[in-house]
């Protein structure tokens, strides 16, 4: 008797996983559309998971502002790095909306919106390390990196001797653990990681080169158009400037 | 055809990465394979203390997934002690495994009949001697295949070292597959590696069973 109750429940049960399951983007009929947009969720300041475990950040704010500007309800959602990419292709969100340089590999696979900040990457070091600038890393060392990314590629040019994370803070981690001698990564990830956890760290040599950071969108989706459109809303009303403000205290937009 | 582009031009990539993973597995498995035989007898020993010990171990070992162990071992104890990826991806897989092949060698040594342990006692030899010349040389040919078996599944999980730098099997397919964009077809290169290297391993085992077989 109890057995076939607890069957008969299954069915629903299921039915109800099936619902939560498909919970997609831009779904919605009754309410209003979503904008979905994906990240690392290891990328602090830009995007990161904070002391009550919310997904927040640079990113996380500019995405939010201009889902309100296009009347659509944000949700930031965070998946690995490395399969960012595949993720979107796959229409597992909307946008990529997760610090990522645009580059010419990545424009054959994706369409990106015009950029949404400037930055660039930066050589740390220890301390007390001997490193002046790129030019002294030796083919052998051991440099840390995020896997798949710009400075990934950069890095190959000077050693073969990589060191590959999952992410930036982590590899800053190691980097003051002695772990590795050098770590290439955003400026103000760097520093700002320095600063709020403390680490030995410093960045020493210049910019390595200038990076125009974009939202991903799908091959001809015109969401990108109205992303662009909302963009260029929020740098006039001033939105942009002050989450700007508050994660640098400057404005990275160019 | 990519697939078959990518399969070639990445051997010479794929082949240090096989190279490091058996490295990194057989590193691993030979430490397992004493910190399973020392639990085993532990576990088989008269002394309640030593049982306890070695029941405590197992347990824990077995009820926690490897990749939290890995990351403990790895990320967890940097600020005290840094085995660097190599040791750490290796002290996890030889503990995790050991857990599992202390089981095996205990199946194995308490399979073989009571009678030969009392037969050997009564020659005159001592405990040890009597596990090392009679018991353990006929354990060992019992606990073979399943020891085969464990080997593969350590093989596999050496996987996990690619979370914690190491470039190896999968942490080489990784990298690849998010530089060309082409995740199913590198994955897939990846998954006959790691085919390859566990029919080869499956054959060697066979042969071995076969040896032991005849001789007996």
């Amino acid at each position: 008797m109890g057995k076939n109750k607890g069957l008969s429940l299954l069915p629903g049960f299921v039915f109800a996983l099936a619902i939560l399951a498909g919970c997609s983007s831009r779904g919605g009929t009754e309410q209003e559309p979503t904008f979905t947009y994906a990240m690392s969720g290891q990328y602090r300041p830009f995007n990161y998971f904070d002391e009550n475990n919310q997904l927040t950040g640079f990113d996380v704010e500019i995405g939010r502002a201009l889902a309100e500007k296009m009347g659509m309800k944000p949700v930031p959602i965070a998946t690995p790095w490395e399969g960012l990419i595949s993720g979107l292709k796959a229409k597992k969100y909307d946008a990529i909306l997760g610090s990522m340089t645009i580059t010419p590999e990545r424009q054959k696979q994706v369409d990106f919106s015009d950029p949404y900040y400037v930055s660039g990457p930066q050589l740390f070091v220890r301390g007390d390390s001997h490193i002046k600038d790129i030019q002294d890393i030796k083919d052998n060392t051991p440099v840390g990196v995020l896997i798949s990314s710009v400075y990934d590629q950069e890095a190959r040019k000077y050693t073969r001797n990589i060191k590959n994370y999952t992410s930036d803070v982590t590899a800053l981690q190691d980097l003051a653990r002695g772990r590795v001698e050098a770590v290439i990564t955003d400026r103000f990830v760097g520093t700002i990681a320095a600063r709020e956890q403390k680490l030995d760290i410093k960045p020493v040599g210049d910019l390595l080169f200038v990076e125009n950071v974009g939202i991903a969108f799908r091959k001809g989706d015109p969401l990108r158009e109205k992303v662009n459109q909302a963009m260029e809303e929020i740098k006039a009303d001033g939105t942009y400037l002050a989450i700007s403000k508050k994660y640098f205290g400057t404005d990275i937009s160019n | 055809m990519d697939f078959l582009h990518y399969l070639v031009t990445s051997i010479p990539f794929f082949i240090r990465a096989a190279a490091v993973t058996v490295e990194l597995t057989a590193t691993a498995l030979a430490m397992g394979m004493v910190i399973g035989l020392v639990f085993a007898l532990m576990k088989i020993s008269g002394r309640r203390f030593w049982r306890c010990i070695a029941d405590t171990y197992i347990t824990v070992i077995r009820g926690t997934p490897l990749i939290v162990q890995l990351f403990a071992i790895y990320f967890g104890l940097a600020t005290i002690v840094d085995f660097g990826s190599f040791w750490s991806a290796a002290i996890a897989l030889a503990v995790h495994n050991g857990a599992y092949i202390a089981e095996i060698f205990r199946g194995g040594i308490q399979s073989i009949d009571r009678g030969q342990m009392e037969a050997a006692r009564s020659l005159g030899m001592s405990y040890g001697l009597a596990m090392r010349r009679v018991i353990l040389p006929q354990a060992f040919k019992r606990v073979v295949p399943p020891l085969g078996n464990q080997f593969i599944i350590g093989l596999k999980d050496s996987s996990l070292a690619a979370f914690v730098t190491m470039k190896e099997l999968f942490g080489v397919s990784m990298q690849l597959a998010s530089t060309h964009f082409a995740e199913l077809q590198f994955y897939t290169i990846a998954g006959l590696y790691y085919l390859a290297l566990v029919v080869l391993f499956t054959f060697l085992v066979n042969r071995l069973e076969r040896r032991l077989k005849i001789e007996s």
